[in-house]
C-alpha cells in the first residue's frame, strides 16, 4: 500500500493553513515544500521576533501546557472516536505512541506547574479527528508546529533546570515530527537546521485554527420548567 | 604536523566523551555512566567543566489509552440545522436542531456514531431530545461543536428508587428518589444530561436542577416542553416515593452532590 502523501490528505487542513500562513507561504506552497522535501519547511523560517518583556517561565509552561493539551486531546480524541482503529497498522502504532507522548507532557507540564497551572480549554477539531486523512494532515502540521516553538521558547526560559528538561521535550517532539512526515512519505529531516519561532508567532498560529474554542455555556439561572 | 593533529584528534575526543558524560548525568541516565568512562585525560578536562545542570522534571513512562468502554462523547449544537433520517441531504426531515434549550443554555447533543462521505460533508448520528423518546437522527459534522467527553453515567432504578452514579463503571453515590406517580410516569429509557441550572428562586426545585433530553409523553400543559428533570425538593419527606409529574427528585444535599461528580453530558438509564 503506499503511503498517502500530503497534497492527498488534505481535507480540513485548519492547522496546515495556520501553519503555512505562518512560515510566510500560501497553502499550496506549503503542501508543495512538504511533499517534495526538497526545501525545508522550516528552513524558510523569518527570524524570530523577540519574546515581548515581561514573559516569564511560568508563562511560557503555560502556554507550552496549553499546546501539549491541544495535541493530547488532538490524539486521544481520534483513538476515542475509532479514527485510529480503522488507520493501518504501522499509523495506529504511530497515533497511539504520540497520543500516550503527548498526554505524558500534559501531565508532567501540570505538575511543574502545580497550582499556577491554566485550566483545561475547551477544544474543537472539527472534522480533524473523525477521519485518516485530516487527522494525519493535522497531525503533520501539529508536530512540525511545536519543534518550531520549542526551538524559540527554550532558550527564554530563565531558570536553567527547566531548560535542561524542556530540552528533553524538544528532542522527542522533533522525532515526533520526523515520524509524522515518514508516515505521510515525505523527507522525515528536510532542512539542514531548524529555525525558531517565537511564543507569540505560534500563538497566532495556534489562534486562527479555532482548535482552542469558547466552552459552550451548559449552565444557566432560569427557572426551570420542568415537568416537576 | 601529524603528531598535532592527533592530539587535536584526541583532544577533541575527549571533549566528546566529557560532554556526553556530562548530559547523560544531567538526564539521570545514571546506568550509563559507566560505559561511558572516560579516559584519564578527559577526567582532568571534566574537572574543569562547570556542574551540569539538573533537569526540572523527567518525564514519567508515557501510557497507552485505556478502555474506551466507558466513554461518551457530547457536543453543541452551534446552528440550527435539519436532522434527516439518514446521512443524505435527501434523507426524511426528522426535526430541527436548536442551538438553544428552552432554559436558553447551549443545546448538546449525545454523539452515537459519524459517517463519512469522501466526495461530501461527515454526518453525525445523534441523540434527540424529541418525542419519542429514543429517537436519534443524522446532521451534518459542521452544525456541531467540539466534541466533550464523560466517563459517567447516571441509572435511575424505578422499581427500588434509587440513583446511582458510575464512573468508568463503579458506583461513586447513591441516592433515594422520588419518581413519576402512576398518572405521569417517569419514562424509561436512555438519555442525556443536557444542562445545569441554579440560583434560581424555585424551593419547590431544590437549589440545583439538571435537564435532561427525556420527555415525559403524558404531563400534557407544562411549559418548555414537559423535558424531564433531575432536581432538589422542598418536600425530602416525600422521598424515596412515586410523587411528580415524572420529574426525578432528590434531597437537597444529594442533588448538590451529584452536581460535584455528574457533569453535563453524562448519559442517563432509567429502568
Amino acid at each position: 500500500m503506499t503511503a498517502p502523501r500530503m497534497q492527498d490528505v488534505d481535507r480540513d487542513g485548519a492547522l496546515t493553513e495556520a501553519v503555512a500562513e505562518l512560515y510566510g507561504c500560501d497553502r499550496a506552497g506549503f503542501i508543495r515544500k512538504a511533499t517534495l522535501g526538497s526545501v525545508g519547511m522550516l528552513a524558510i523560517l523569518a527570524a524570530p521576533s523577540a519574546v515581548a518583556a515581561g514573559v516569564t517561565d511560568t508563562d511560557i509552561l503555560n502556554f507550552g501546557l496549553r499546546f501539549e493539551r491541544l495535541q493530547a486531546t488532538f490524539y486521544t480524541q481520534a483513538e476515542e472516536l475509532g479514527t485510529v482503529a480503522a488507520m493501518r497498522a504501522d499509523k495506529q502504532d504511530w497515533a497511539r505512541t504520540l497520543g500516550a507522548h503527548e498526554r505524558a507532557h500534559v501531565k508532567i507540564l501540570k505538575q511543574v506547574l502545580g497550582r499556577r497551572a491554566e485550566g483545561r480549554p475547551f477544544f474543537d477539531f472539527g472534522e480533524a479527528t473523525q477521519s485518516d486523512a485530516a487527522f494525519t494532515r493535522t497531525a503533520v502540521a501539529m508536530e512540525d508546529l511545536t519543534v518550531a516553538l520549542l526551538t524559540g521558547v527554550v532558550p527564554k526560559v530563565q531558570n536553567r533546570g527547566l531548560t535542561s528538561a524542556l530540552f528533553g521535550l524538544l528532542t522527542v517532539e522533533a522525532r515526533h515530527a520526523a515520524w509524522a512526515r515518514s508516515i505521510v512519505g515525505t523527507n522525515p529531516a528536510p532542512s539542514a537546521f531548524d529555525e525558531p519561532r517565537s511564543l507569540q508567532s505560534v500563538s497566532g498560529a495556534v489562534d486562527r485554527t479555532r482548535f482552542i474554542a469558547r466552552p459552550p455555556r451548559t449552565a444557566g439561572r432560569t427557572r426551570p420548567g420542568f415537568s416537576g | 604536523m601529524r603528531s598535532g593533529a592527533t592530539r587535536w584528534t584526541s583532544r577533541r575526543n575527549a571533549i566528546a566523551g566529557a560532554t556526553v558524560l556530562a548530559t547523560a548525568t544531567a538526564l539521570g541516565f545514571a546506568a550509563m555512566a559507566p560505559q561511558a568512562t572516560p579516559p584519564p585525560e578527559a577526567t582532568d578536562l571534566a574537572d574543569g567543566l562547570p556542574p551540569p545542570v539538573a533537569p526540572a522534571f523527567r518525564p514519567g513512562a508515557p501510557r497507552r489509552l485505556a478502555s474506551t468502554r466507558h466513554l461518551s462523547h457530547w457536543a453543541p449544537v452551534e446552528r440550527s440545522a435539519p436532522v434527516r433520517a439518514a446521512p443524505d441531504s435527501g434523507a426524511r426531515l426528522l426535526t430541527m436542531l436548536s442551538p438553544w434549550t428552552p432554559e436558553r443554555t447551549r443545546n448538546i447533543v449525545t454523539v452515537l456514531e459519524h459517517r463519512l462521505d469522501a466526495a461530501g460533508p461527515t454526518w453525525v448520528r445523534v441523540a434527540l431530545a424529541m418525542l419519542p423518546n429514543g429517537s436519534t437522527g443524522w446532521v451534518r459534522r459542521s452544525a456541531l461543536g467540539g466534541y466533550g467527553t464523560v466517563e459517567t453515567q447516571l441509572v435511575v432504578d424505578l422499581r427500588s428508587l434509587r440513583a446511582t452514579l458510575y464512573r468508568r463503571g463503579q458506583p461513586i453515590l447513591h441516592a433515594p428518589v422520588g419518581v413519576g406517580s402512576e398518572r405521569w410516569p417517569t419514562p424509561r429509557g436512555t438519555y442525556y444530561v443536557r444542562s445545569k441550572l441554579t440560583r434560581y428562586r424555585s424551593p419547590s426545585y431544590g437549589p440545583l436542577a439538571f435537564g435532561t433530553s427525556a420527555r415525559s409523553p403524558a404531563a400534557t400543559g407544562w411549559p418548555a416542553g414537559r423535558f424531564v428533570g433531575i432536581h432538589g425538593t422542598d418536600r425530602p419527606d416525600l422521598l424515596p416515593g412515586r410523587i411528580s409529574h415524572g420529574c426525578i427528585r432528590m434531597r437537597n444535599a444529594d442533588i448538590l452532590a451529584l452536581e460535584r461528580h455528574m457533569p453535563v453530558g453524562t448519559p442517563i438509564t432509567i429502568h
